[in-house]
C-alpha cells in the first residue's frame, strides 16, 4: 500500500461522490433539515416533550441542537453513515468495474483504504454538517440562550457551546461503526441495497432491543450504545463511562468489520 | 454469579433517589431566579427523594416510577410532591408532577411576567453503570 495510490483513490472517490444527486441532496438535508425544524417549533406552541431537552426548545438553541441530536442518533445517523460506505463497494460490482480498477497500478490495498476512508469522511462531512447547521439553527432561530442541563443547572451560552459540541463528536465512533458495517455487507453481498438497508435495519433494530427492558450487557453491547453516551457530558457530576465503553465496543466491532470486509476483497478473483 | 448481574437491571430505586433529588434541588435553585425570589443555594433546600417502581412489587426496570419528593420551601416549611416518572433503560428520565401543587407549567414572577414551571414537569439521565 503506498500513500500516493491511496491519495490517488480518494481523489477519484470524491470527485465521483461529489457528482451524484444523492449526495448533494443528503448533505443539503444535513444543512436544511435543522433550520425547517427549528423554524417549525419557533411558529407552533407545542413542545417536542417527549424528547430530552424537548421543554427548553423555545428557550435555548442549544436545546434545539440537542433535539435533533437526539432525533438523529435514532432515526437519521444509521442512513447518513451507510448511504456512502454501503454503496462504495457495490457500484462496482453493478458497474463490473473490479477488473479494470483492480488491475491498474493501484493495489487492492490502496484501493480498499482509499474508499474506507472516503466512506468514513463522508459520515464525518454529514454529521458535522448537522451538528453545525442544528447549533446554527438554534441560535438564529431561538437564541443563544442559557441551557439547563441535565441535572438542573444552568449552563451559559459559551459552556453549552462547547457541552452540544462534545455531545456531538460522542456519536463519532458509532456513527464511523455502522459506516465500517454498511462497507463489510456491501463487500460480501456485492449489493448496495444491502450495503446501505441492513445497517439501517440494524441500527432501528437495536434501538428497539435497548429500549426494551432487558439485560443490561446486552444493551451495552449494541452500537447503538454509542449513541446514548452524550447523556453523561450534559449532568453534573459528568459521567464519562457510557462513552468510554461505548467506544470500545464500536472499535471492537469496527475492527471486525473491517479486517472481514478486507479480507474478502484481497480474495476476489476478478479475472474470471 | 456473573449471569445474574449480567441479568440484571441498572435501574433502580437508590440510583433514581440519588439522580433526581439533586436535580430537583438545582431546579428549585433556578426556579427561585426566574420568580425573582431571594436566591438560596440547592443544598438549603434539603431534598430527599423516595422512589419505587410501578407496578408494586417490582422493584428494579425501566417503565412507570413514582417518586415522593420532601424539601423545604422559602419559609423552611417541609413540602412533598409526588411524581411520576417514565424511566428508560438508558438511565434518563421524565418526571412529570401529579396534583396541583406544584403549580402548572406556568408561574407569574414578582413582575407579573410569565416563566416556565421548571418543576412541573422535567427530565434528567444517570449514570446506570
Amino acid at each position: 500500500m503506498s500513500i500516493t495510490g491511496v491519495r490517488a483513490v480518494v481523489g477519484v472517490e470524491c470527485m465521483k461522490l461529489a457528482a451524484q444527486i444523492k449526495t448533494q441532496l443528503v448533505l443539503g438535508l444535513c444543512i436544511v433539515g435543522p433550520f425547517l425544524f427549528a423554524a417549525a417549533i419557533h411558529m407552533q406552541s407545542s413542545l417536542p416533550t417527549d424528547t430530552l431537552f424537548g421543554r427548553a426548545v423555545k428557550e435555548s438553541g442549544f436545546a434545539v441542537s440537542l433535539v435533533v441530536l437526539g432525533f438523529a442518533a435514532l432515526w437519521v445517523v444509521p442512513v447518513l453513515a451507510s448511504v456512502v460506505g454501503g454503496d462504495l463497494f457495490a457500484s462496482e460490482d453493478r458497474h463490473n468495474t473490479w477488473k479494470m480498477l483492480l488491475t491498474r497500478s493501484r493495489s487492492r490495498a490502496d484501493v480498499f483504504v482509499g474508499k474506507l476512508i472516503v466512506a468514513l469522511g463522508f459520515s464525518f462531512v454529514a454529521i458535522a454538517l448537522l451538528a453545525v447547521s442544528s447549533i446554527a439553527a438554534g441560535i438564529f432561530i431561538i437564541g443563544p440562550g442559557s441551557l439547563i442541563d441535565l441535572s438542573g443547572i444552568v449552563r451559559p451560552p459559551d459552556e453549552a457551546w462547547r457541552r452540544v459540541t462534545l455531545a456531538w463528536m460522542s456519536i463519532l465512533p458509532a456513527a464511523f461503526t455502522f459506516t465500517a458495517l454498511a462497507v463489510v455487507l456491501s463487500v460480501v453481498s456485492r449489493s448496495s441495497i444491502v450495503g446501505i438497508g441492513l445497517p439501517v435495519v440494524a441500527g432501528l433494530t437495536m434501538q428497539l432491543v435497548a429500549m426494551v427492558d432487558g439485560p443490561d450487557l446486552i444493551r451495552r453491547l449494541l452500537i447503538t450504545s454509542g449513541f446514548e453516551a452524550w447523556h453523561g457530558l450534559l449532568a453534573a457530576p459528568l459521567f464519562y463511562q457510557p462513552l468510554l465503553r461505548g467506544t470500545i465496543v464500536c472499535a471492537a466491532y469496527f475492527v471486525i468489520c473491517i479486517a472481514i470486509a478486507y479480507d474478502r476483497l484481497r480474495r476476489r478473483d476478478v479475472a474470471g | 454469579m456473573s449471569m445474574v448481574a449480567c441479568g440484571s437491571t441498572s435501574i433502580t430505586a437508590n440510583r433514581i433517589e440519588h439522580a433526581i433529588a439533586p436535580t430537583f434541588a438545582n431546579l428549585v435553585r433556578v426556579q427561585m431566579t426566574l420568580l425573582e425570589l431571594p436566591p438560596l443555594a440547592a443544598a438549603d433546600f434539603a431534598v430527599q427523594a423516595s422512589c419505587r417502581r410501578l407496578p408494586a412489587g417490582d422493584t428494579a426496570g425501566s417503565g412507570e416510577w413514582t417518586c415522593t419528593i420532601t424539601w423545604k420551601d422559602l419559609n423552611r416549611r417541609i413540602v412533598r410532591d409526588t411524581y411520576e416518572l417514565f424511566v428508560t433503560s438508558d438511565g434518563c428520565y421524565s418526571a412529570t408532577a401529579s396534583g396541583e401543587a406544584i403549580g402548572g407549567p406556568t408561574l407569574k414572577n414578582e413582575g407579573g411576567r410569565d416563566v416556565r414551571n421548571l418543576l412541573y414537569a422535567f427530565e434528567g439521565c444517570f449514570d446506570t453503570t
